[in-house]
């Protein structure tokens, strides 16, 4: 690769930007994740399923859902990531991203886990819970199930 | 699906009647403004008109990673646009094609003759790992702050799923590289000037598996400005036989990516085009150049078949069979594209329409794709599909 000659630059001021960001509506969602659940919403009028969890049916513009646990689904694809951006620097692993369907019907992303990537397979079945990493923030994990073949 | 309203009846012609591009790269040389200047010095140029003549300005940046958080009028300002504007666009990836959507209808609709569509980026002030977590954030709290995704994760994820379900492979994606890498070393304004070998792209840091480091554009600084005009206007130009800018079809699609069908096809990329298509009165058949957003490999993958130029599921055997090189039944990024040529992300949109411009003009020395029919399509995709433009260009 051709060396990108230098030339002068000087520093911008630093600018820190950190969120409070308000989860009153899904605290649900955020309290479950602590406890290893992982729940979606379904609207109370018209069975919708949501998933992330909302508390706002755009269908039928009520606000009136109840909260069901995600339990187990199947792998619909992943990828493991080598290159992390800023805030994820820190953790060792490499993680397994990977998108599952739901039995419910809905998808779920996570970090898939006990599993070697080049082992894992679309279609297999996993369960789906919830961890809290060693710095505080909320992870949902997959787990493959027992009758997966190796 | 979504139909939209594409009679056109009560619009007006409308034609590109000017293109400039900087070069892309990393530009340490210079800041947004004097990047943009450089774009769009060159398309006043090549139309032969001043800033007096234009009417209006639209400015596209996504500016995320920049120092000013409302660069727009800055950049108007030091490019010589005062009073002309500017409308600020923004639609990440597809920002530029959002800059020339808008434009066009402003003089489709009457509301000026002549208008100038500028996309400007840029990435290499902050570094990497600030670049992708900015990058990442597209939906950041049901993907990003648990998951640490960025966009070479997003592709991979449909890279896993189109190789499960049709058998791509690896070596097909390398060979996407291989080709763009090719024709960038061919393109003084490229990032990057030089080509790539299979073995070399195969055997490069996996980023997010399946996608290495050659599979994936750079973080590039960049700015392309095109110029539209009426057809009333362009009788008044030297611009006698003018590229017409016969359509642009737009598509759209869920915010979380765990809201799609599948991972195997952007629906967007499908509704913008069947509009565009349709829009034109023509068919995939009748392209003759395309300049496809190729993000990451799979993704000029994907769109060779969201696009119809092959079968779905078919995209791996189209390169395989080279019929995406120049002599080839469709030549695709043959000025590098995104992932040789760079992708300043707002500056993309304006740049495939400043190289199908070339093309259509016969202009593009080296790279010159023989022509017939003179018809060409753009195709800019923003994130994961959430957005699509795609463009249809005539001469």
């Amino acid at each position: 690769m051709s060396k990108t000659p230098e030339y002068p630059a000087m520093k911008s001021r630093t600018l820190t930007l950190t969120h409070d960001i308000p989860i009153s509506k899904t605290k649900t969602y955020w309290e479950g994740l602590k406890e290893g659940n992982v729940h979606a919403t379904k609207c109370k009028k018209c069975g919708e399923i949501y998933y992330p969890p909302q508390v706002d049916c755009p269908h039928c513009l009520t606000s009136d859902v109840e909260w069901i646990q995600l339990l187990e689904g199947t792998l619909e694809t992943f990828t493991q990531a080598y290159l992390k951006p800023q805030g994820f620097t820190h953790y060792e692993h490499d993680y397994i991203i990977a998108i599952v369907k739901a039995a419910e019907g809905v998808k779920v992303m996570g970090w898939l886990e006990d599993i070697d990537v080049k082992v894992a397979k679309v279609g297999m079945s996993v369960k789906i819970t919830a961890k809290t990493m060693p710095d505080g923030f909320p992870a949902i994990v997959f787990k493959p199930r027992s009758q997966n073949k190796p | 699906m979504i139909n939209y309203r594409v009679s056109g009846e009560y619009m007006k012609r409308v034609a590109v009647i000017g293109v400039g591009n900087s070069k892309f790269g990393v530009r340490s040389d210079a800041t947004f403004p004097e990047i943009a200047f450089e774009a769009i010095k060159e398309a006043l140029e090549d139309t032969g008109i001043t800033q007096k003549d234009v009417e209006l300005s639209v400015v596209g940046t996504v500016g995320s990673r920049l120092y000013e958080m409302y660069p727009a009028p800055l950049i108007n300002e030091y490019t010589g646009f005062t009073l002309k504007g500017p409308i600020r666009v923004e639609a990440a990836c597809a920002t530029g094609s959002a800059a020339v959507f808008t434009a066009y209808n402003a003089i489709a609709s009457g509301y000026v003759d002549i208008a100038i569509a500028i996309g400007v980026e840029k990435m290499c002030e902050v570094d990497t790992a600030t670049s992708t977590a900015v990058g990442g954030r597209g939906c950041y709290l049901s993907e990003f702050h648990m998951f640490g995704t960025s966009f070479a994760c997003y592709y991979a994820l449909f890279a896993t799923a189109h190789m499960a379900k049709y058998g791509t492979t690896e070596e097909q994606l390398a060979k996407i590289a291989v080709k763009n890498h090719y024709y960038a070393a061919r393109n003084p304004k490229a990032h990057f000037q030089r080509e790539v070998a299979t073995e070399t792209i195969l055997k490069s840091r996996v980023i997010c598996w399946p996608l290495k480091i050659y599979d994936c554009c750079p973080i590039s600084d960049g700015a392309a400005a095109v110029i539209l005009a009426s057809e009333e206007k362009v009788k008044e130009f030297k611009a006698q036989d003018p590229v017409w800018l016969e359509a642009i079809g737009f598509g759209s699609d869920t915010g979380n990516l765990t809201r799609r069908e599948d991972y195997t096809s952007l629906r967007s990329a499908r509704i913008a085009s069947e509009t565009a298509y349709k829009m034109a009165k023509i068919r995939p058949e009748d392209i003759e150049v395309a300049m496809v957003h190729d993000c990451f490999t799979i993704a000029e993958i994907m769109a060779y078949e969201d696009l119809g130029f092959c079968r779905k599921g078919e995209g791996g055997r189209l390169i395989d069979e080279g019929q995406t090189w120049i002599g080839g039944k469709i030549p695709i990024n043959i000025d590098g594209g995104l992932k040789a040529k760079g992708h300043p992300l707002a500056a993309t949109g304006c740049s495939m329409i400043y190289e199908l411009t070339k093309q259509l003009r016969n202009e593009a020395g080296d790279r010159q794709v023989p022509l017939k029919r003179h018809i060409a399509l753009a195709h800019n995709v923003g994130m994961t599909g959430q957005y699509c433009y795609v463009t249809i260009l005539k001469r």
